[in-house]
């Protein structure tokens, strides 16, 4: 082969890369096809038996062709030695016993068929066959072939000569020519008639062996090649049994178990996309199955109307399924998440995202899965922030866990709009504080100038007066505080109750001017109530309004300096009655005209602050007039004064309204 | 005897607490915000400050933050507030070694509260020189 591959080039080359290639392949039998092995098997048989086949057929020939030559040389060798031993005159019994020790000296030496020696009449004499002494030869001349032919069997009869060397051919040739002038030879009455070859032997014992040997060495190679490759086979097809039984032992059937880990050939590989491709299957049958129930479920419950009823819903709700999987989202949630109804059944919880408030429910959900995929119990709440449109929101997000058997994955998320009931919780613990601490300033002071006057150490009598003075005036201060916070406590519960009534605005307005008139006069300040000629009754609760007012105008006289004036004036519109409080007092900035109407919120200004105040009245007198189904207007410049309109609907221009739209 | 700024808007409360402090032989200095107190302080350096909490314009706090961050002043200074959220605010006083002070308030424990904080001050400055 290598002389070959060194002759034949690349050709050659790559033969012999290719054929050990294939050899090792088939040896290692993992990937061979089936047709190889056989094949190479077959091209080794029939060169083997064609190699085997020369060789006998040449060894057979060369051998036969040895034992022909030789065999006759020495048949020939015989009957001249025999020719010249019997030359002189021995005794016909001499002769004989000397033809019979020369064929055994022949047979004994020479490889034979047999060696007769006859007389002139075909009679045996002597034979390496003793038996067939005494009988008649069986050999005909026309059985004397030519000695250079090709026959098997090759007899010759060659004459015992006295002294005379003489060529067998001859000698043959004469007798099969059937001469008669032997006659004048005294002595040529013996032949020496033999059969050249011996039977020989179609192959001996150990070749027919040998062959057999071989031949079930290769059968062995060939099975052992078979045995690799199907083994090899196998090894997936066992892996895969291993797997079935393994699943076939586990409760929950999970399919991932049947996988095999070392997918190195083929079939376990083909076996492993079997088991993805199943699961698959298993998955999308599954989750169409979830699709139907639910479908169901909603189809019995009414036909579509809970569906219909939880999109309705203000409240996001969504369902978690076992994959981590938004099942369901109704509207409000997929508006949350700023999901497509269609789309956020196939969003997984991983791969979710969402902006805003979203974005953080996404986040309290994930962080109440647990390592093992179920979810605990959490609410928290979640603000909106300030870039986004909608400011100050907050949402409170659940993550239920569903524990259903078998199902640990499953949740519920519910998303609400808490904002109100925070703001609410907010403003309650603003308004606690705030109360806490207008009550106690007044305390402080009481409990201060008690004990100056009782600690004995002020002994002038302005400082006693004065102690007094102050805690009068800072009790009744409490009280009127306490007042308003019960008022102000009654409103914001909303069990403040409205006696409606026919009032008289006259009487309203002149009652209200009196009980301040004693502070307006302390600071020379002039209150005019300019009233139409002719005024009508409202409806309304006359203690309330009154105190609407009283408010209104104890801010007027209160932020308005010495010698100053408040006009209390009354105009009817097209609904509604408005009574109007001017004063050309310190005036509110525009910025604070929001905030004063606040409970204990006051104008951000030193001139207010001077004053004693607690940031209620302005807050009570709006509360009171929108139970009215009105409000107060304020209009108003820093130093320029302030004017506050009570608008209250008139009960007439109400119904004068109304018929005139039926009219129409 | 020292020199005692008072920093409240409520006039009833400052003029009983300068009735009292005067009565144990302080000079009394009064401001209405934390605006005017810095003015006042700049112009005439106390030996204590006593402010309120709510004021308006600057608060209580935040003259507290100008005066330990900015002016490096290191006199005793007492916080006397109304609001009920007292742990959260002495939190946020905690770096400023603020004596915190409560309303409604005993005058007399007030005075004995700050002629023990003087006298400290008084000790402890004797000890640095």
């Amino acid at each position: 082969m290598g002389s070959e591959s060194a002759h034949g080039g690349y050709t050659g080359d790559n033969l012999v890369s290719i054929g050990w290639r294939s050899f090792r392949a088939f040896w290692t039998a993992e990937e061979v096809p089936r047709w190889f092995g056989f094949s190479l098997v077959l091209v080794y048989l029939a060169g083997l038996g064609a190699v085997g086949q020369f060789g006998m057929s040449k060894v057979r020939t060369e051998a036969r062709d040895y034992f022909r030559s030789s065999s006759e040389y020495a048949v020939q060798s015989l009957a001249d030695r025999l020719g010249d031993e019997t030359k002189g005159a021995l005794a016909d019994s001499a002769r004989v016993s000397l033809f019979q020790r020369g064929l055994y000296d022949l047979a004994a030496h020479v490889p034979v068929g047999w060696v007769h020696v006859i007389d002139g009449t075909g009679k045996i004499v002597a034979s390496t066959i003793p038996s067939e002494v005494g009988g008649a030869t069986t050999v005909t001349p026309g059985d004397l072939a030519d000695i250079e032919g090709d026959g098997e069997d090759r007899f010759v009869r060659i004459p015992i000569r006295n002294g005379q060397g003489s060529s067998a051919k001859e000698t043959v040739a004469g007798v099969a020519g059937g001469d008669d002038a032997e006659s004048d030879n005294e002595v040529t009455a013996f032949f020496l008639e033999a059969r050249l070859l011996p039977e020989l032997p179609e192959a001996s014992g150990l070749a027919r062996h040998v062959g057999t040997l071989t031949i079930i060495l290769v059968a062995m190679g060939v099975l052992f090649g078979l045995f690799r490759c199907l083994r090899a086979q196998l090894r997936g097809v066992r892996h895969i049994a291993d797997r079935l039984h393994f699943y076939g032992d586990r409760i929950d059937k999970e399919l991932a178990s049947l996988y095999i880990a070392d997918a190195a050939d083929t079939v376990t590989a083909t076996w492993n996309k079997l088991i993805d491709l199943t699961q698959e299957l298993r998955e999308t049958v599954n989750r169409s199955q979830a699709h139907e129930e639910l479908a169901r479920v909603l189809e019995r419950s009414g036909g579509g109307a809970l569906a219909e009823a939880l999109n309705a819903l203000p409240d996001g709700i969504a369902f978690i399924s076992d994959e981590v999987r938004f099942e369901y989202a109704n509207s409000t949630a997929n508006r949350l998440f700023g999901w497509d109804a269609q789309q956020s059944k196939q969003i997984t919880l991983p791969d979710a995202q969402a902006a805003g408030i979203g974005g953080k429910a996404l986040d309290i959900i994930r962080g109440a899965q647990r390592p093992d995929g179920s979810f605990e119990t959490r609410a928290e709440v979640v603000e909106s922030d300030e870039s986004e449109i909608v400011d100050n929101s907050s949402y409170r997000v659940w993550v239920i866990p569903l524990h259903r058997a078998h199902h640990a994955g499953e949740a519920l998320v519910v998303i609400r709009d808490v904002s109100q009931q925070i703001r609410a919780e907010r403003s309650r613990e603003d308004f606690v504080t705030q109360v806490t601490h207008e009550l106690r300033t007044p305390l402080t002071n009481i409990r201060a100038y008690a004990e100056t006057l009782s600690s004995g150490m002020f002994d002038d009598p302005n400082v006693i007066t004065e102690c007094y003075n102050v805690i009068t005036k800072e009790t009744r201060r409490l009280s009127r505080l306490i007042e308003d916070i019960l008022s102000v406590s009654q409103l914001e519960v909303g069990s403040i109750e409205l006696h409606l009534d026919q009032v008289d605005l006259k009487t309203l307005l002149s009652e209200g001017v009196r009980d301040v008139r004693g502070l307006a006069d302390e600071k020379n300040i002039d209150i005019q109530v300019q009233l139409p000629a002719k005024t009508e009754p409202i409806r309304g609760d006359r203690d309330k309004l009154a105190v609407v007012l009283n408010n209104l105008l104890g801010n007027a006289i209160k932020y308005t300096p010495a010698d100053g004036d408040i006009i209390v004036g009354c105009q009817y519109s097209a609904d509604a009655i408005v009574l109007t409080i001017k004063d050309n007092g310190i005036g509110i900035d525009p910025k604070d005209h929001v905030r004063v109407f606040e409970k204990f919120q006051r104008a951000n200004d030193p001139d207010v602050m001077s004053e004693t105040g607690t940031g209620i009245g302005l807050y009570t007198a709006r509360e009171i007039v929108r139970r009215h189904g009105g409000d107060i207007e304020l209009i108003s410049q820093k130093n320029e004064g302030s004017t506050f309109m009570v608008r209250l609907p008139h009960r007439e221009s109400r119904a004068a309204a109304l018929s005139t739209q039926e009219e129409a | 005897m020292a020199k005692i700024l008072i920093v409240e808007d409520e006039a009833h409360i400052a003029r009983v607490m300068t009735m009292w402090l005067e009565r144990h032989g302080h000079h009394i200095a009064h401001a209405t915000n934390g605006e005017i107190a810095l003015d006042k302080l700049s112009r005439d350096p106390v030996d204590l400050v006593i402010t309120d909490m709510n004021m308006p314009g600057l608060d209580g706090l935040g003259l507290v933050k100008v005066l330990r961050e900015e002016r490096r002043l290191t006199v005793p200074i007492l916080l006397v507030t109304a609001r009920c959220d007292q742990a959260k605010l002495s939190e946020e006083l905690e770096p400023y070694d603020v004596r915190l002070y409560r309303k409604p308030f005993i005058p007399s424990r007030l005075v004995a509260d700050i002629e023990q904080m003087l006298q400290l001050t008084t000790v402890a400055r004797s000890n640095e020189s």
